[in-house]
C-alpha cells in the first residue's frame, strides 16, 4: 500500500494537524509508505492561470508546473485528504489543488488506438478518504448537501478505480467543540483509520 | 439606482465563459443596473485564507481588514450575479476563496448561539450562470455540488426574493448552436432581473 496524504489548515496548531497526525500515525503503524503534502506549508497556488489553461489540454506540457504532485498521484493508491470545511466545500487552496493536479491525460486518458473512448486516469487507486472538520452542525451540514464531501467521494470518486472503498469522518459544530469532543474525535479518526485500512500488524499478531 | 455585483471566475478573456460574462453585464446594465464587474483574475485576487486571518476568522470587525474593500462592494449590493466554469463538480479556486476570505462571520452572517444567521438580506437576487463539462446525468449523480453551493449556502446567508441558476451541461460536446442558446437565455433572464 502506498498512501498519499493531502492536508491544508493555515495553522500548524489547528486540530486539523491533529487529525493528520492521528491519519499518520495509523499509517506508520502498518508500515505504510506514505507521503505528505502540506498546501500551506508549500505555498501552493490554487490558482488557474491563462497559461495554464492554454496548455490545458497539451499532455506534454500541463503538468510542467506540478509535476512532483502528478507524480504522488501517479505513484499512490491510496488518497487521504485531510481538511477543514469552509462554506461546506474545500478551501480554496485544495480545490484549486484539484484544478490543476487533475488535468487532461492525469485524470482522464484520452482516447488512442486501443482505446475507442475517454477513460478514467485514477484507477489504480482503490482506497479514498476523508477526514474534515464543520462549522456547520450535522442537521445544517445535510440540509445544504454536503457539497465538500460530494466533490470528493462522487466527483473524484468518479474517476478512481471501481471497487474503490471509501471513508469519510467529520467533526462537526466545531465553534460549541470541547475538548472532550475533540479527544472523542480523535480516537473515531483511528477507529475509522482501522476499518479503512485493515487491522494493524500489532493487533493481527495479538489475536493469533 | 441598485446596484448588482458580478462575479467573474474565469482566467481567459476568450473563453465561453467571458462571454457569458459580458452579456449578463451588458444585459443587466440595459435594464437599469449599476453594475459592478469584479472580474477576480483580472482584480489578482488572492483565495487563499491566511493564518493570520483564519486566527483572527471570528474578531468582528477586525476580521474584515485585509479584505476591506471587498467586504464593501459586497456591503454595497443589491443582486448578486456569479459567473464562474464548473471545474471538478466545485467553483474555480479563485471564487472559492472569495466565500472563504470575505463571507466572513459579521459580514455574510452572524453566529447567534453557534447557528447561522443570515446577513446579506440587502441582496434581493442571486444569480448564478455556469457551464459544466460534463453532462447534467454526472453532475446529479454526483449530487451536484456548485448548484447546491449556491441554491442553498450562498442562498441561506442571503435570502433572496429572486433565484436563478442558469447553467449548461455537456459544454465539452456543445454545438454553436447551443452556446448560442444558452446566451440567448442568460441575455433575456439578466434584462429580466
Amino acid at each position: 500500500m502506498r498512501a498519499l496524504v493531502i492536508y491544508c489548515h493555515p495553522r500548524p496548531d489547528s486540530f486539523t494537524a491533529a487529525v493528520r497526525d492521528r491519519v499518520l500515525d495509523s499509517l506508520s503503524e502498518r508500515g505504510v509508505q506514505t507521503r505528505l503534502i502540506d498546501l500551506y506549508a508549500s505555498k501552493f497556488d490554487p490558482v488557474l492561470s491563462p497559461s495554464d489553461l492554454e496548455l490545458y489540454e497539451d499532455e506534454t506540457r500541463n503538468t510542467a508546473l506540478t509535476q512532483d504532485h502528478v507524480a504522488d498521484m501517479e505513484w499512490c493508491d491510496t488518497l487521504i485528504f485531510v481538511y477543514p470545511t469552509w462554506w461546506y466545500g474545500l478551501p480554496a487552496i485544495l480545490k484549486g489543488w484539484l484544478d490543476r493536479v487533475l488535468v487532461p491525460g492525469v485524470a482522464f486518458k484520452m482516447p488512442d488506438d486501443a482505446h475507442k473512448n475517454i477513460r478514467p486516469g485514477l484507477t489504480h487507486i482503490t482506497r479514498l478518504a476523508v477526514f474534515t472538520t464543520c462549522g456547520a452542525s450535522w442537521w445544517l451540514t445535510r440540509v445544504i448537501g454536503q457539497p465538500g464531501r460530494r466533490t470528493l467521494l462522487r466527483g473524484l470518486r468518479f474517476i478512481c478505480a471501481k471497487r474503490c472503498k471509501t471513508a469519510y469522518l467529520a467533526h462537526y459544530a466545531m465553534d460549541s467543540s470541547t475538548d472532550t469532543s475533540r479527544k472523542a474525535h480523535l480516537l473515531s479518526v483511528s477507529a475509522k483509520m482501522d476499518r479503512f485500512l485493515g487491522p494493524a500488524p500489532a493487533a493481527l499478531e495479538a489475536n493469533a | 439606482m441598485a446596484r448588482a455585483l458580478v462575479l467573474f471566475a474565469h482566467p481567459c478573456p476568450e473563453s465561453f465563459s467571458a462571454a457569458l460574462h459580458n452579456t449578463a453585464v451588458e444585459a443587466l446594465r440595459t435594464s437599469g443596473w449599476d453594475v459592478d464587474d469584479c472580474d477576480l483574475h483580472a482584480e489578482d485576487f488572492s483565495p487563499v485564507l491566511t493564518e493570520a486571518e483564519r486566527r483572527a476568522y471570528h474578531e468582528e470587525p477586525e476580521n474584515i481588514t485585509p479584505v476591506a474593500s471587498y467586504v464593501e462592494r459586497l456591503r454595497a449590493a443589491d443582486a448578486l450575479v456569479m459567473v464562474f466554469p464548473v471545474w471538478n463538480f466545485g467553483y474555480p479556486a479563485i471564487l472559492k476563496g472569495f466565500l472563504d476570505r470575505v463571507f466572513l462571520p459579521g459580514v455574510s452572517f452572524k453566529l447567534v448561539d453557534g447557528k447561522v444567521k443570515p446577513n446579506l438580506t440587502h441582496i434581493r437576487k442571486l444569480a448564478a450562470v455556469t457551464t459544466y463539462g460534463g453532462t447534467r446525468m454526472r453532475a446529479f449523480m454526483a449530487g451536484d455540488p456548485p448548484r447546491k453551493s449556491v441554491r442553498r449556502a450562498v442562498w441561506h446567508v442571503c435570502r433572496p426574493d429572486k433565484m436563478r441558476y442558469l447553467a449548461l451541461y455537456d459544454m465539452n460536446r456543445a454545438s454553436d448552436v447551443d452556446r448560442g442558446r444558452f446566451l440567448n437565455k442568460v441575455k433575456s433572464e439578466m434584462e429580466a432581473f
